[in-house]
Order: structure tokens, then C-alpha cells, then sequence
């Protein structure tokens, strides 16, 4: 099982160090500065100030590579597509027998960056402080409970799922089945897909049994503390300032 | 650890339909004295999990039918009592154990019944260690072994220091060595204990009486070692008599 939240030692690092509440508040501000960002130069500034603050995270390479190119694997059909779609009688470059557009290879590259820039803070929202501790902070920032009590869910039964489903492929495996592109491969892969939603569904009914035979009165409980010092609110600020900053710089 | 249950637990004709019409209790009376430890057994859809769930009130149904620790769990204002009264371990710790670490877990309970944080921690702490889990608070639940896992739900009902305990098939999914250890903290815990199961040597060694279900009926009550015994019975509900009776 490889899940992209699965639970990691978190390396020590100024990053790891930062109040989650705080880290939570100022990067999701950063992330929704960077989402509104619409010219290539002020993207691209936010990609390496995104990137900057990754390596200042300590993460290893191995674990942020793969969800990286994750990534960049969703902005490359804009990527692919703008600059032959987006302004198709303005400037630009003859490819064979295709015009690519400038203005639509800078409108691919901005969001490629900004795709980049806004999985690199989430990398860091995730691996530099435990899964729970970033959800108890959620709780403290008061966003929705409902939303919370979600996120907390998912990440404790993603696992139990990928496992379930795990178990479903070997059993297949064991029965001959290989995937192939035809009728009864897409049959038998609409089948476990079924399977595992129909578990999923059994399980989200046993645990809201579990739950409420626990007292569970649909309000979130953590037993996680948070302390804040001068060093906290100056790197919230600083993301934050830059984050304006970056903003004012792309309207003007 | 769980209190003292004053009153027991009783059902008077005690019957649960489902919304597609299947009679999953029919009529089922008994009586179980406070501190008493009794066994359901019965096969694969006899009606344990239904009867657990319409004790500790997550099933609807009609009031009057049941009282657990004096309270019923049919009357909604009383059923919001009953967390504190009753724990349920289910079958499946996976279906329990829904917090991100094993403290958490512990500690759910106890912050639902509106204790401090550090009340909260307190009876986490207490619960964990009684389940032998001291050192895995922070712990994140699918890294436990299936033993481990079902010692950290009980711990998880534990900590709500419930008077009444429903434990259903509680040695599923253990080994040998978990299974005895399992045996054995169940047996060391006081408290009025219901236990629903297959494993009929499980039975034999923590409840004096037996309760026979089959169909959604109560077809037999009695003592744990006369009724397992019985052959016939065993047989014709699905079951074996334990190696220890033959």
C-alpha cells in the first residue's frame, strides 16, 4: 500500500517546528493568493518561493517526487492544450503545421506553476506535521466540523480501504483474472470498483454505530494542545506578506 | 475501568423488524442480574448484533421493551444516558478504532461525555493500560496487529467506565496467544458482561449461562456448561459442542 498521506516520520525542520495552527492559516492564504495568480512571471515567482520553502522542510526527495509529478501530471493537458487552443491568430511559433500560441503557452506554463506552487504547500502542510495534528488545528481554526470530522475519516479509513481493495486484486489475481482492455476485464473491474464502494458503505455504517454508542453527538473532540511563540506569528506573516505581495505584483 | 451496574439488564418481549420486513428479534425476554456474565451463541444471522444494537439504542424501536441499567433505549431522552452506562466492542475493531492515534481513540468517549482534556487523557491513560496498550497512545491505528487492535477498542469502551459490557465476537480475528490473553482481561474486568460468539470455549470460560438464539428467538437459557454440552442443541442451532465437553 502507497497512500500520498500515509502516516511518515516528520523531519525536524523550522517548518516542523511551526504552530499548525498557524502553518494551516498562513499557508491555505498563500495557496488561495497563488490559485488567483494570472501572469507567468508572478507564477513562476511563486513556484520557486513554493519550492523554497519544501527544501526548507527536509522532506526526502523520494517521498515529494512522485507527488510532485503527480501534480504536474494535472496541468499538463493545459499544458498541451492552451498552447494551440488559447489566441490562435496572435503571436507565435509554427510547430509542423500547428501554430503554437504565446500567449497560450504562457497561460499553460502559469497554470503548470501555479499547479506546482499550490502542491508544494500542500506537501508541506502534509509531511511536516503529523496527518492528526494538522486536522486538530482545522478544528482550532474553527473551519466547518463537518468538513474536520470528514477529513479525519478518510484519512483513518483510506488505509483500511486500500487494504480492502488490495485483498479484492489478489483474489483476483489468484483466480486468473489479468487486467486487459476487453469486455470482461472492464466488467470485472466495474464489479470490484462496486465491491468496494458497497464495503465502504458497510463500514461507514459500523463506525457511525461505533460512534454513537460512544456518545458521539456529531461535534469534533481533540486531545491535541498547541502552543504559539513570536517565531510562529513572524513566518505567518512573512507568508503571508508575500503572498500579498506576489498578489499586488500580478494585478499591476 | 467499568462501574458497578445497580439494575442489570432485562428485555420484555423484546422484537426488531427491518424496514424489508425481516424479523430479525422476535420476542425475546430475559433477565441478566448486575455482575452477571452471559453468553449469546447462536449461528450466522441468529440476531446477536441486532439485539446489541437495540440495547445500546443505536436501532430504533418501541419503548418498554428493554432496560439497561434502568434506562430505556428506546425513549430518547434516555437513550442519551446510555453511552455512559453501556460499552459495545464490535466485531470488526477496524469499525471502532476511528481516531488517528490509539490516545485519541481512548479519549473519544470520554470527550463526548463532556470531560476535560485532561480528564479525558487521564482515563485514556488508565483504560490503555489496563488493556496492557500503556505505550501505544501515540500510535496511529492500522500500524496495530489485529490483537492490538481489538485490546485498543475495548480500551476505547473502557474508558467510559460503562457499567454494562456487550462484547460481540470479541476473539475474532485472534490468534491463539491473543485469544488467551484476550480471555483473560475479560475475565479480570468487573462489571455486568454480555458476551455474543461462536467461540464456544470462549463462553465456557467467562460466562456461567448461556443464552441460545436462533432466528431471531430465544431458544434455550441456562447454565454455560449443560447447555453446550447438549448435543442436540449444539447441532440443531449450528453449533459444536466445545472440545472441553466432549
Amino acid at each position: 500500500m502507497n497512500l500520498a498521506l500515509r502516516h511518515q516520520i516528520v523531519p525536524d525542520s523550522p517548518v516542523a517546528r511551526w504552530d499548525a495552527r498557524w502553518k494551516l492559516a498562513a499557508l491555505l492564504l498563500a495557496v488561495a493568493a497563488i490559485a488567483s495568480l494570472d501572469c507567468l512571471p508572478t507564477a513562476i515567482a511563486a513556484l520557486g518561493l513554493s519550492v523554497a520553502l519544501l527544501i526548507a522542510s527536509r522532506l526526502p526527495s523520494r517521498w515529494v517526487r512522485p507527488r510532485l509529478a503527480a501534480f504536474l501530471l494535472a496541468a499538463l493537458p493545459f499544458l498541451i492544450v492552451l498552447p494551440f487552443t488559447l489566441d490562435p491568430d496572435g503571436p507565435g511559433w509554427a510547430l509542423f503545421s500547428l501554430h503554437v500560441s504565446e500567449r497560450g503557452l504562457a497561460a499553460g506554463l502559469a497554470v503548470a506553476c501555479r499547479c506546482l506552487a499550490i502542491g508544494s504547500c500542500a506537501l508541506v502542510l502534509i509531511g511536516t506535521a503529523p496527518v492528526h495534528h494538522t486536522i486538530a488545528a482545522a478544528h482550532r481554526l474553527k473551519l466547518p466540523g463537518v468538513l474536520v470530522l470528514l477529513a479525519a475519516l478518510a484519512y483513518r479509513y483510506a488505509f483500511v480501504l486500500a487494504d480492502e481493495l488490495r485483498r479484492l486484486r489478489i483474489a483476483l489475481w489468484v483466480r486468473g483474472f489479468r487486467p486487459r482492455a476487453t469486455r470482461h476485464g472492464y466488467r470485472t473491474l466495474g464489479r470490484v470498483a462496486g465491491a468496494v464502494l458497497v464495503r465502504g458503505a458497510d463500514r461507514a455504517e459500523a463506525v457511525a454505530h461505533a460512534m454513537r454508542c460512544r456518545g458521539f453527538d456529531g461535534r469534533f473532540h481533540t486531545l491535541t494542545s498547541f502552543h504559539t511563540n513570536s517565531k510562529d506569528v513572524i513566518l505567518s506573516l512573512v507568508a503571508v506578506l508575500t503572498a500579498a505581495a506576489l498578489v499586488i505584483w500580478d494585478r499591476i | 475501568m467499568p462501574m458497578a451496574s445497580q439494575d442489570g439488564l432485562q428485555t420484555s418481549g423484546l422484537t426488531h423488524v427491518y424496514a424489508d420486513g425481516r424479523k430479525a428479534l422476535d420476542n425475546i425476554s430475559f433477565r441478566i442480574e448486575a455482575g452477571e456474565s452471559v453468553a449469546i451463541v447462536g449461528p450466522n444471522g441468529a440476531g446477536k448484533t441486532t439485539l446489541f444494537l437495540r440495547l445500546c439504542g443505536v436501532l430504533a424501536g418501541p419503548q418498554g421493551q428493554a432496560s439497561v441499567d434502568g434506562l430505556d433505549p428506546a425513549d430518547p431522552r434516555q437513550r442519551k444516558k446510555l453511552p455512559e452506562t453501556v460499552g459495545v466492542v464490535f466485531q470488526s475493531p477496524d469499525d471502532q478504532l476511528f481516531s488517528s492515534t490509539v490516545e485519541e481513540d481512548a479519549a473519544f468517549g470520554p470527550l463526548n461525555l463532556g470531560a476535560s482534556v485532561a480528564e479525558a487523557r487521564a482515563r485514556a491513560a488508565e483504560a490503555l493500560a489496563a488493556v496492557g496498550l500503556a505505550d501505544a497512545g501515540p500510535r496511529v491505528p492500522f500500524q496495530l496487529s489485529g490483537g492490538e487492535k481489538r485490546r485498543a477498542a475495548l480500551a476505547g469502551v473502557l474508558a467510559m467506565r460503562p457499567a454494562i459490557l456487550l462484547l460481540d465476537e470479541p476473539s475474532m480475528f485472534l490468534d491463539p496467544r491473543g485469544r488467551r490473553e484476550l480471555i483473560g482481561l475479560i475475565r479480570g474486568l468487573p462489571g455486568t458482561k454480555l458476551v455474543a460468539s461462536h467461540d464456544l470455549d470462549l463462553v465456557l470460560d467467562l460466562c456461567s449461562r448461556v443464552l441460545v438464539l436462533d432466528g431471531g428467538r430465544l431458544l434455550a437459557d441456562g447454565p454455560a456448561a449443560k447447555l453446550l454440552a447438549d448435543a442436540e442443541l449444539m447441532d440443531r442451532h449450528g453449533l459444536e459442542v466445545p472440545y472441553r465437553l466432549r
